[in-house]
């Protein structure tokens, strides 16, 4: 709909831009000689409207049939040029026709008279109308094909950012699903009751994370449920090594966040900080809305001993960059993530709009 | 047979400990929750074989094996390290991936029994620890086995080393280190852009450095900042007047 309505007053611009064109030949006619301004008028304004539909629709096939880099910019300019050149002589050819239609009925305020210099000019004209008019359908073909390109783009974003989910949700960490098959396998002779609970956990972890979609956001209240449940399976493996401590709002939690944007940070929490402390340690998860923007806070302890060298703990990067990525994706400049190592922890820090309803971004 | 169990997973060491009880001959002498432990355990008791986790805090498995040596037969566990169960097939090692059965265990462990108390030492294994560390190189961090102690020191600790015949002598906070190790194999793997070998004997902490000095007429010292003074050699000379500028 939109297409069409546009197209239609496109043309209608077109035709009143013709007609002042007309109106100015008419006017350059009248002024030169010593013709009427209602002659004058009569002969210039039909054949330029004429001329705006046959140079437009010739022009417009042309350039449909030689598109911008196609060819050589050289043999481009030559086929319009001469198809301008044809055009413009016709033209003449036709305000002849006109002019002697116009004079049959002899009437006073029809008719004029065609000079040399009239001649020259119509066909000047002629020429350079015609150029305007290619030149515009080039304008107009450019931006529906950047257009277009645009519209590609946007949807190949999505279907990365999908692609991107599945890829999340499949890779979920392989240690993660052998060790707690490990756990289970333990609890089953020793424990049968917990080893029930810990394959429950998984189920619901595994049922959560599969059923997200990228595109869709959850409130932070699904995805803490989701966390809820990864944190309790690795509970299971740790024991009392890992100690979770939550602050988090109710503002906070009624607010909208990509799916698994804050998992990753507490797997990580897990993988890069008690998995390596004997002793264990406390992950914090906190959330806070202020005003307009929702921040999201993820600290774990980390090995003082253990330097960030390469070699070890290898990885902390990509998951993070795979976090701002996504971040970027959603909310453009509007959010940021922020990370860093001090007082013996590590600590990633979110800030993004506070959104309580799909479509406000 | 005496058998030290290695996992800082109470529920992955109770799995094994459950397998185990189905072999009256086996003896399980300590159950170690980490690295530090392990090697300490290993040292004092000596084991005949160390069921090993790959995956645990402070030191890993390949670096308790590198540390406690080859005395002790080694079965490794891991639940999914791709490059570890490359590194055990090309190797011919002895490996569980979590989870495992009653069966595959027994399998495991009646091929340790076979070569329990042949007195070979265990090549396969030492190859493989040199390979997990040339993995890891630039190391952070150098390892240092002191009797049942394990010493873990920075790189970035680390004034000097110098070379002593098969060992090194590590300087770092005013403490002495001695490594198995040889220079150039240490050489290999620490940051070449923090350590410079400036003499045939001696690798230095290029941000220790103080200043360098004039001997003799064609030879020079580098004074470190506690007051060390290296030789530098000739063109180790022409390699520190390249990395300060």
């Amino acid at each position: 709909m939109q297409e069409t309505s546009s197209g239609r007053r496109g043309a209608a611009i077109y035709m009143v831009v013709w007609l002042f064109i007309g109106i100015a030949l008419g006017g350059v006619i009248s002024l030169s000689s010593d013709t009427p301004m209602a002659n004058a008028m009569l002969f210039a304004i039909p054949i330029n409207l004429v001329y705006a539909f046959a140079a437009g629709y010739s022009a417009y096939y042309l350039c449909r049939a030689y598109p911008l880099g196609s060819r050589r910019p050289l043999s481009i300019a030559l086929v319009l040029m001469a198809t301008a050149v044809v055009c413009g002589i016709l033209w003449l050819l036709l305000g002849h026709a006109w002019n002697g239609l116009t004079m049959l009925p002899g009437a006073d305020w029809a008719g004029i008279v065609i000079t040399r210099q009239l001649s020259a000019l119509i066909v000047g004209l002629g020429i350079l109308l015609y150029g305007l008019a290619a030149a515009l359908h080039y304008i107009a073909i450019e931006f529906v094909r950047a257009k277009n390109a645009e519209q590609r783009e946007l949807e190949s974003l999505l279907m990365a950012q999908e692609a991107e989910l599945r890829m999340l949700r499949t890779q979920i960490d392989p240690h993660f699903l052998f060790n707690s098959l490990n756990s289970i396998s333990a609890l089953t002779s020793q424990d049968p009751k917990a080893a029930r609970r810990m394959t429950l956990e998984l189920a619901s972890f595994f049922r959560q994370s599969l059923g997200m979609e990228a595109h869709k956001k959850v409130t932070l209240g699904e995805e803490m449920v989701l966390i809820r449940h990864f944190l309790a399976i690795e509970q299971v493996r740790f024991g009392q090594r890992l100690r979770v401590e939550e602050a988090l709002e109710d503002a906070a939690l009624a607010c909208l966040v990509p799916p698994m944007i804050i998992q990753p940070l507490v797997e990580n929490a897990v993988k890069h900080g008690i998995c390596n402390l004997p002793e264990g340690g406390t992950i914090r998860v906190g959330a806070r809305r202020a005003g307009s923007m929702l921040h999201i806070r993820v600290d774990n302890p980390v090995d003082a001993d253990m330097p960030p060298a390469p070699g070890k703990g290898v990885g902390t990067g990509i998951g993070l960059a795979n976090v701002r990525q996504r971040l970027a994706g959603a909310y453009k400049h509007e959010a940021s993530i922020h990370w860093g190592r001090g007082d013996g922890g590590f600590g990633v820090e979110i800030a993004m709009p506070a959104q309580t309803t799909e479509g406000e971004d | 047979m005496r058998i030290i169990i290695v996992d800082d997973e109470m529920l992955a060491r109770a799995v094994v400990r459950e397998y185990l009880s189905e072999h009256a001959d086996a003896e399980i002498v300590a159950e170690c929750a980490n690295g530090f432990e392990a090697v300490k355990a290993i040292t004092e008791l000596s084991p005949d074989l160390v069921i090993l986790d790959i995956q645990m805090p402070k030191l890993d498995g390949f670096e308790v094996a590198e540390l406690a040596g080859a005395g002790p037969r080694y079965i490794f566990a891991t639940a999914f390290d791709q490059y570890a169960i490359k590194a055990f097939e090309f190797h011919a090692l002895n490996y569980l991936l979590k989870p495992f059965s009653q069966q595959r265990f027994d399998q495991a462990l009646a091929h340790a029994r076979a070569n329990v108390g042949k007195g070979a030492p265990d090549t396969a294994v030492g190859n493989m620890v040199r390979e997990a560390a040339a993995r890891n190189k630039p190391l952070g961090r150098v390892l240092i086995r002191d009797g049942a102690k394990v010493h873990v020191i920075g790189s970035d600790k680390i004034d000097y080393v110098e070379a002593q015949d098969d060992y090194v002598q590590i300087r770092s906070e005013g403490k002495s280190y001695l490594k198995n190790q040889r220079l150039t194999e240490l050489e290999g793997q620490l940051d070449g852009e923090q350590f410079l070998r400036i003499h045939r004997s001696y690798l230095v902490n290029i941000a220790r450095i103080e200043r360098i000095e004039q001997a003799t007429r064609d030879s020079h010292v580098a004074i470190l900042k506690d007051g060390a003074r290296l030789p530098v050699s000739r063109s180790g000379y022409q390699k520190i007047r390249a990395a300060l500028g």
